[in-house]
């Protein structure tokens, strides 16, 4: 094929393979990518900024919805930074029941993933069954915080809601049958010709690539680099639970889908031993409003890598600065170098391989194109601009 | 004596009316142009259901009892639809594409045996007409994505395209192996053939494989949905179209099904035959349903192939197969 036949195909910001508003500007050769341009920002929500106007009790709630899917990590990140600056410790039934939920919500992640994936290579049949068995973790969450979805599970000083000894037996049952199942989709992955034709060597980031470009999660993973928070860095009850991480050779989206798949039995393997483990005991303690001054940061294995929480604090009831970087956005650089040389009919599957999220991950910054440059604006200027319209 | 001449002139042209209006209610209504449209709703509502149940769905299930009228209803539906003509296009080709790819598959349609054991249109050849027709919708298809002047519906029929230079020579070889046996290029004596005979399916299982495939293929179904990979190009080569036009061209396809499906029970398993007192109308339905339903379960069990890949497994194993099955009926197995 010749170089005269570059065709720009743009992908998104409406698109059925992106689920969310994000555009990618692909330089096609025939059906072959030679470059990729990802223009983030569509999905700006002004969640920092929307922090910076809560008190740190609201702010649990406005970090639950930071995402729809990781809305656990998120807070689980959120109370740890705070809990940090106040220098509290939650109860050790508090960490046991958020590794519980961690867990609960990894499994939910990745099915929900692993469903996207076989509906971007068109096999819809596989997207059904695991998302009809997925239903069962969020049956399980319904029963535990009464929520599918947004669980609000976690506050400041420890967790909300019990897991009562009558829940152990039916969390135990509904793991029983996930096990079960999944064990067969992962059998399914490995022995199905045409998901092994589509993923197998397909999107390939190489270790030495996944390091220098802060590839992270299950992406690095994927890379046979094993890094994990959860680990490195343990966080709630995870330095007293056996953990494994779980990384695979691969470097392509098959090793992804490995990783995944893996990653959700040993979580399975986790709340079975934490539900067992669980000290007694009481699931919170009382903090005060006011939050003396510092800054730190936080950080959680989110389902989709490494996540972070900035926070700085003045000494008043709400935060002065806080800043979230959500494991998508570690992800982006490493996804364009993985398009690149790849089919256009590898694009969603790639695009997917990351589990993107990108209403968690946009922030506002102004950048000029033609200028090369860029810069933010402080809400003043942003109502000079817009509040007369 | 001219009394008597006016008087047969009179009786020839009554029987030539009479002729005529039969034959009109034969093309157009039974077993021509309005059957196969209930026949094409039909079995895309067979293909819908069946494709859900599997995939552990109900499938529609609102408009009429289990769903059976949804597909009329998502038809007129459409045609009440706003229409849109992209600014850019190719207005003439936009418009036609869609009328061609609907017409297409109902005039091969009337090739077929369906009431009994003779088509509508029966002549020496007619196998070759209806694999001209299956490439002219191909070529229709890509004439309606390169009209559209959308990057994804370029990339849909530079695709469509690919494909086809892909499966039809397998496909051809495929419908070969049954003229050979039968000594006939016409579907009705193929039909009628079987009919004294075996079912060509159990003589020759290999070229009924390739040519299920094939069909897979020109149907544009999972694993070979690759022109319009929602996923990836959105709908690829339809993308613009809506409205009427869009209507058409799932009525079109929904066409395609049951001359697929038609296809392969004329071809392999013994078209409109009369069993004991059910009469051959019966058996071609209950045969084509069992092909749709084939059809349906081989989408669902697949992941969608590269067209790259779809190109070299095409020509490095269905072809050698679709040969082997040749040299087999040569060799003096399979009939």
């Amino acid at each position: 094929m010749s170089h005269g036949s570059i065709i720009k195909v743009p992908f998104g910001p409406q698109h059925p393979a992106l689920k969310e508003p994000e555009n990618f500007l692909f330089e096609v050769d025939g059906e072959i990518v030679v470059d990729v341009k990802p223009r983030l920002g569509y999905n700006h929500r002004g969640i920092e900024k929307a922090f910076e106007l809560r008190t740190y009790i609201q702010n649990i709630y406005l970090a639950e919805r930071i995402c729809g899917i990781c809305s656990d990590a998120h807070t689980t990140c959120y109370t740890q930074a705070i809990e940090e600056l106040l220098n509290v410790e939650p109860p050790p039934r508090a960490r046991y029941i958020r590794v519980i939920i961690a867990e609960l919500e990894r499994i939910h992640s990745h099915a929900l993933w692993v469903g996207i994936a076989a509906h971007e290579i068109g096999f819809d049949t596989l997207f059904m069954y695991v998302w009809r068995d997925r239903e069962t973790v969020l049956d399980l969450f319904e029963m535990i915080s009464g929520n599918r979805i947004h669980y609000a599970m976690n506050t400041i000083g420890g967790v909300r809601r019990d897991i009562h000894a009558a829940m152990v037996p039916k969390i135990k049952k509904g793991l029983d049958f996930l096990e079960d199942r999944l064990e067969y989709y992962l059998n399914v992955v490995q022995t199905e010709q045409t998901i092994l034709k589509r993923t197998a060597g397909v999107g390939v980031l190489k270790p030495k690539d996944a390091v220098n470009l802060c590839a992270v999660g299950p992406t690095l993973r994927a890379s046979g680099i094993k890094n994990d928070v959860r680990e490195d860095d343990p966080y709630a009850a995870y330095d007293e639970v056996p953990l494994n991480v779980i990384t695979h050779e691969g470097c392509d989206v098959l090793s992804r889908i490995l990783v995944r798949c893996e990653e959700m039995l040993e979580s399975i393997k986790i709340i079975r031993y934490a539900l067992d483990g669980m000290p007694e005991g009481i699931i919170r303690v009382r903090v005060p409003m006011k939050v003396p001054e510092g800054e730190v940061v936080s950080r959680v294995e989110a389902p989709r890598g490494e996540l972070i929480h900035y926070a700085k604090s003045n000494g008043t009831t709400k935060p002065e600065r806080y800043k979230v970087r959500s494991p998508t956005l570690g992800n982006i650089p490493a996804l364009c170098k993985m398009l690149l040389g790849g089919y256009v009919a590898d694009i969603p599957i790639v695009l997917a391989g990351i589990d993107p999220c990108f209403a968690c991950m946009d922030r506002m910054a102004f950048v000029d194109i033609k200028k090369n440059k860029e810069w933010i604006w402080t809400m003043q200027q942003l109502r000079r601009k817009y509040a007369k319209k | 004596m001219d009394l008597d001449h006016a008087a047969v002139k009179e009786e020839v042209r009554k029987k030539m009316t009479g002729e005529t209006i039969v034959s009109m209610i034969r093309i157009l209504v039974f077993p021509g142009a309005l059957f196969l449209f209930v026949l094409a709703f039909f079995y895309e509502w067979v293909d819908r259901k069946f494709f859900a149940r599997l995939q552990n769905r109900y499938g529609p299930l609102h408009t009429g009892p289990h769903g059976i009228l949804q597909p009329i209803a998502d038809f007129f539906k459409l045609l009440s639809k706003e229409d849109i003509t992209p600014h850019a296009s190719d207005k003439l080709m936009f418009i036609l594409t869609p009328i061609f790819y609907f017409a297409l598959p109902l005039t091969t349609l009337f090739v077929i045996p369906i009431l009994s054991q003779t088509s509508l249109v029966a002549f020496e050849g007619d196998l070759i007409f209806v694999i001209f027709a299956f490439t002219l919708i191909i070529i229709t298809v890509f004439l309606a994505g390169w009209s559209s002047i959308n990057r994804f519906s370029t990339i849909g029929s530079i695709r469509a395209m690919l494909q086809m230079l892909s499966y039809e020579i397998p496909m051809g070889l495929a419908t070969v192996g049954p003229a050979i046996v039968t000594g006939s290029l016409s579907i009705s004596s193929i039909v009628k053939w079987q009919s004294h005979n075996f079912w060509l399916i159990l003589l020759q299982p290999l070229g009924f494989a390739v040519f299920t495939i094939c069909l897979l293929a020109e149907l544009q179904f999972v694993p070979f949905d690759i022109p319009e990979a929602e996923t990836e190009i959105v709908a690829g080569w339809r993308t613009e179209f809506s409205g009427r036009k869009l209507a058409l061209l799932r009525l079109g396809k929904d066409l395609e099904l049951v001359l697929a499906s038609a296809l392969i029970t004329s071809l392999y398993l013994g078209g409109p035959q009369q069993f004991w007192l059910i009469p051959p109308i019966v058996a071609f339905l209950v045969k084509t349903t069992f092909a749709v339903m084939l059809l349906s379960l081989l989408r669902a069990v697949f992941a969608r192939f590269r067209i790259d890949q779809m190109l070299s497994g095409m020509w490095k194993y269905l072809l050698p197969l679709a040969t082997l099955q040749i040299i087999l009926i040569q060799a003096g197995l399979g009939g």
